[in-house]
């Protein structure tokens, strides 16, 4: 099940809230005391994101919102919200009405759940507070799924859900920009998997309903409406073109309503050849493939049947099973994952011997056929969206890190980033670099500018002098004069002074005359003035010549200097105790 | 429906191959491999050629391919990588130490060889855990390999037939080395018992040598109509299984497309020749495999001349030199290549199944790899 905790910039954030499929107790649920020990979670959430509409991501949504306690905002795309209650509902009832289960959410959960949900549109940033803002993006894999941006502040994650790098029949393939986010979390289930290609699934799907017809048996193929029964009436359909077959192809009809409802929803979410069929016509006008009427399943000879619901638990692919079950000539094909405690799970796990209602038997002598079409990111998948989004770190989740040494070991050598892979329930801190936006003061700005010479070199960095001021949510770089004004302080001068004796026979006049040739030829570029009023000024470094009282011949010279100058007066007296050179005039 | 979709879903291929592949899987990998050497009964390593940074993989194919009697019920269609490592130079021979996790490469740019490590349940990275000289003074092309199951994990090797050594992978020490007149490049080293081996030559030369004496190998002259420019390639079908290492078959394919067929017993003689359909294109010598199949008899698989995999059924083939028809062909390669700059996709290794008679796995330069199981059409045949 998939359910992650983020932290960022102060914010907490849930990642999808799913279903544990395998488990009967409350391990399916995610542990909630990672949050908080006892209480509801509101308090502690800044948001929750819910990526696709698939169970192990979104079916402890209503259990986590109602029963344990969260009332801030769910995000969604449009479609997830639309089709997450659905599945939900029928979730909720294989388990309670089939299993008898009890610490279980019901309809009104559901129903009460989803009034918080606030659906998103692809592409467009969601403020869902001042500081933290949201994003999704294209994911494909099934309609509606999406990958979230998040951001707060610089500090920026992305979660991708579940996904996939190629596009099928009726999806597009997942995208997203460069965004570079400090983090990228991904799925790690299929990272170590090379995906058999598409046209090979199709083919072994066409190749059984291909058999069954020819030996004249009956193919009933259980969907959910929105899976992949359009593309596979898409698949017969050219099929039965090519090879002239004429054995007929029935969908039932509250399969097409819904699905043609939906995807009239969502045309945006699908990819360009549906849309392009569905502007021409209704998506499921096809030639070969009629509305079913349940009469028919009792006509003899060979044919295919679309049916509702996908898990083969209630409804018209139920009866139309019971009554084909019995004959090994017939073929069923689940074209996906079914929930325990229907009679889809039930058959995919080889039971031949199915109990109904009113204690009678079902012997299952018909082919059972489990074929995979869903679509998901492999090893080379998970590189391209690397290389799509440049992320700084890179997260794998829900894999054996023992089995994942390689993966991570291939992006950190091609990417240069790190890669983690934490355990479930471990927790794991990634460092990033934020940046800091500072304003600076024009005049500060100005000056130091004019500090570096006529032409500023862009390449080179510069130390700058300044004071940086934070008063709520700014920060500020002035010079320390506009600081102090602004602080109401005042400026205190710092002066050192220091006596260097000097062995020169001259006068004081000549001496000072020479001290200040010898500065001349050492400090070349820097301001040496020889004032009129007995001193010597380098930079703001005042220098004194007088006569030690005892000895004529021993000058005292006092040097004086502000506390910005403090390395240059160092340099000045550490020179001046060395002496002055013979060769002055 | 618009007909270039019609096109795009279905291809002549693909409809085909309802009828004429029982098992079909299509992958593919970053990058292209030159080697699929089998690690176990449900695993292989392939690796990529580059002249710079290359991975090497071990794969284990689908369980739906494995999954015999509830094969319906198993969904699983992909490979695993169950184990990757990486390295600085090209892969242009990889073998398995059987008896081992030991693998041995070379990179076809001097005879040393590379020795790994593939690594167990404890980790998924492959190590490098050491190297193997080669012998000195050897100009181009790289070093064929060969092992068997022993005591000792040892290694055959070598890149011209003067200086084939048997190596002792742990201490490093050779236990014996093949002598012959005239140094020839090798285009493959076979064993065909725990001692006897054959060292095939790309001049058609086929020496077979005995690893406990150090007597002069036994030569097996080229077939007579071998030219100056002619590669050729071997095969000994039943390897060190085989009880009675005599009764092994050779089979010597040339980049002409004549094919000879001999028998251990006796080496210079021919038991069978065709002539094989192989478009001439510029062969390299790095790609051209023949492999007789492992549980079929008289099988044997062609590949690198082109795009296909071709399988010959040499029961019916004569000591009359007479063109051969393929039993079977294998485009999948060429039909779904993807190469975008006008260069044809051409097939660069293949391997059969060690026990499912019909399964193969085959490799293209554009980096896909088939795992296939065809149907035998023909009335009689392997």
């Amino acid at each position: 099940r998939s359910c992650i905790l983020v932290s960022i910039g102060g914010k907490n954030i849930m990642l999808d809230c799913g279903m544990h499929m395998g488990y009967n107790d409350d391990r399916r649920f995610p542990d909630f005391s990672y949050i908080t020990q006892n209480g509801r979670l509101t308090d502690f959430l800044d948001c929750v994101i819910i990526s696709h509409f698939h169970l192990d991501h979104c079916g402890a949504l209503p259990f986590m919102s109602e029963m344990v306690g969260y009332d801030g905002p769910i995000y969604m795309t449009h479609p997830t919200k639309a089709i997450c209650p659905i599945l939900l509902e029928d979730f909720r009832k294989i388990t309670v009405d089939k299993k008898g289960e009890t610490n279980f959410f019901t309809s009104q959960m559901i129903k009460d759940c989803m009034k918080k949900v606030v659906p998103l549109n692809l592409h467009q940033t969601v403020q869902v507070d001042d500081e933290l803002e949201i994003k999704a993006y294209y994911a494909g894999h099934v309609l509606g799924a999406a990958m979230v941006h998040i951001k707060v502040g610089s500090e920026s994650v992305v979660y991708t859900g579940d996904y996939n790098m190629t596009p099928d029949r009726h999806l597009g393939a997942a995208w997203i920009d460069k965004c570079r986010p400090d983090i990228l979390i991904s799925e790690s289930t299929y990272a170590t998997t090379i995906r058999d290609s598409k046209r090979c699934r199709e083919r072994d799907f066409l190749k059984k309903v291909h058999e069954s017809i020819e030996r004249g048996g009956k193919v009933l193929i259980p969907v959910f409406a929105l899976g992949r029964a359009q593309e596979l009436c898409i698949l017969l359909e050219t099929f039965w073109e090519r090879m002239n077959l004429k054995a007929p192809i029935y969908f039932s009809t509250g399969l097409t309503e819904k699905a043609n409802h939906y995807y009239k929803l969502f045309i945006t979410w699908t990819n360009q050849k549906i849309r392009k069929t569905f502007v021409q016509r209704n998506m499921f006008e096809f030639k070969h493939i009629k509305a079913f009427d349940r009469s028919y399943a009792d006509n003899p000879g060979p044919m295919v049947v679309f049916a509702t619901p996908g898990m083969l638990h209630a409804g018209q692919s139920l009866q139309i099973f019971k009554k084909w079950a019995g004959n090994e000539k017939n073929m069923v094909i689940m074209p996906g994952y079914c929930v325990q405690g229907t009679i889809g799970h039930k058959i995919l796990n080889g039971q031949r011997k199915l109990e109904m209602e009113g204690r009678s038997t079902l012997d299952v002598k018909l082919q059972v056929e489990y074929m995979s079409f869903s679509a998901h990111a492999d090893a080379k998948g998970i590189m391209q969206l690397i290389r799509m989004a440049e992320p700084r770190n890179m997260l794998l989740v829900h894999g054996e890190a023992v089995k994942m040494e390689f993966l991570k070991g291939k992006i950190e050598q091609e990417f240069s980033i790190d890669c983690y892979m934490p355990a479930n329930g471990e927790t794991v801190t990634v460092t990033t670099n934020p940046s800091v936006p500072v304003d600076i003061s024009l005049n500060l700005l100005k000056r130091e500018m004019a500090l570096g010479g006529p032409l500023p070199d862009p390449k080179k960095p510069r130390t700058m002098h300044g004071t940086l001021i934070m008063k709520e949510n700014s920060l500020k770089l002035v010079s320390s004069e506009q600081a102090l004004k602004e602080l109401g302080l005042n400026e205190h001068q710092l002066r050192f002074t220091c006596r260097v004796q000097l062995q020169d026979p001259h006068s004081d006049t000549d001496t000072l005359h020479r001290i200040y040739t010898h500065l001349k030829s050492v400090l070349k570029g820097y301001t040496i003035q020889h004032l009129p009023d007995g001193t010597v000024m380098v930079e703001s470094i005042v220098i004194k010549v007088s006569s030690s009282t005892e000895d004529p011949n021993t000058k005292v010279l006092l040097l004086s200097w502000s506390y910005q100058d403090e390395d240059l007066g160092s340099f000045l007296s550490t020179l001046l105790k060395k002496g002055l050179p013979s060769g002055l005039c | 429906m618009e007909e270039t979709e019609f096109d795009d879903i279905l291809d002549d291929w693909f409809i085909e191959s309802l009828k004429t592949y029982k098992d079909l899987h299509v992958y593919q990998l970053e990058h292209p491999t030159q080697v699929i050497e089998w690690t176990s009964g449900k695993t292989v390593c392939v690796a990529g050629f580059t002249s710079s940074k290359n991975e090497i993989l071990e794969l284990r194919l689908p369980l739906k391919l494995f999954a015999d009697e509830n094969k319906g019920l198993c969904a699983e269609r992909d490979f695993k990588v169950v184990h990757g490592g990486f390295t600085d130079a090209p892969v242009r021979c990889l073998r398995h130490i059987p008896g081992t996790r030991c693998v041995v490469t070379n990179d076809g740019l001097s005879s040393d060889l590379q020795v790994w490590d593939l690594g167990g349940d404890d980790s998924d990275v492959i190590r490098r855990t050491g190297s193997v000289d080669g012998s000195r003074g050897v100009s181009e092309g790289g070093s064929r390999i060969a092992a068997r199951l022993s005591s000792q994990p040892q290694v055959l090797h070598g890149a011209e037939s003067a200086g084939v050594r048997l190596t002792q992978l742990t201490s490093g020490q050779t236990v014996y080395t093949l002598e012959t007149d005239s140094a020839d490049p090798l285009s493959s080293l076979h064993f065909v018992s725990d001692a006897v081996f054959l060292a095939g030559c790309s001049n058609g030369k086929v020496y077979i040598a005995d690893t406990r004496t150090s007597a002069a190998p036994q030569l097996s002259p080229p077939p007579p109509s071998s030219g100056e420019s002619v590669l050729w390639w071997t095969d000994a079908s039943a390897g060190p299984s085989c009880l009675d290492p005599s009764s092994c078959r050779i089979v010597r394919l040339s980049s002409c497309g004549q094919t000879v067929i001999s028998d251990l017993r006796n080496p210079g003689g021919a038991v069978s020749r065709a002539q094989l359909d192989v478009q001439t294109r510029r062969c390299n010598a790095d790609d051209v495999r023949v492999s007789w199949a492992p549980a079929l008899d008289d099988c044997i698989a062609v590949s690198g001349f082109s795009g296909a995999v071709q399988i010959y059924s040499s029961s019916v083939w004569t000591t009359e030199l007479q063109e051969a028809q393929p039993l079977f062909e294998h485009r999948g390669h060429a039909v779904s290549s993807q190469s975008d700059d006008g260069v044809p996709v051409f097939v660069t290794s293949h391997v059969w199944h060690p026990e499912r008679p019909r399964t193969l796995l085959s490799a293209a330069s554009d980096g896909s790899v088939h795992v296939w199981d065809w149907v035998d059409q023909s009335a009689a045949g392997c």
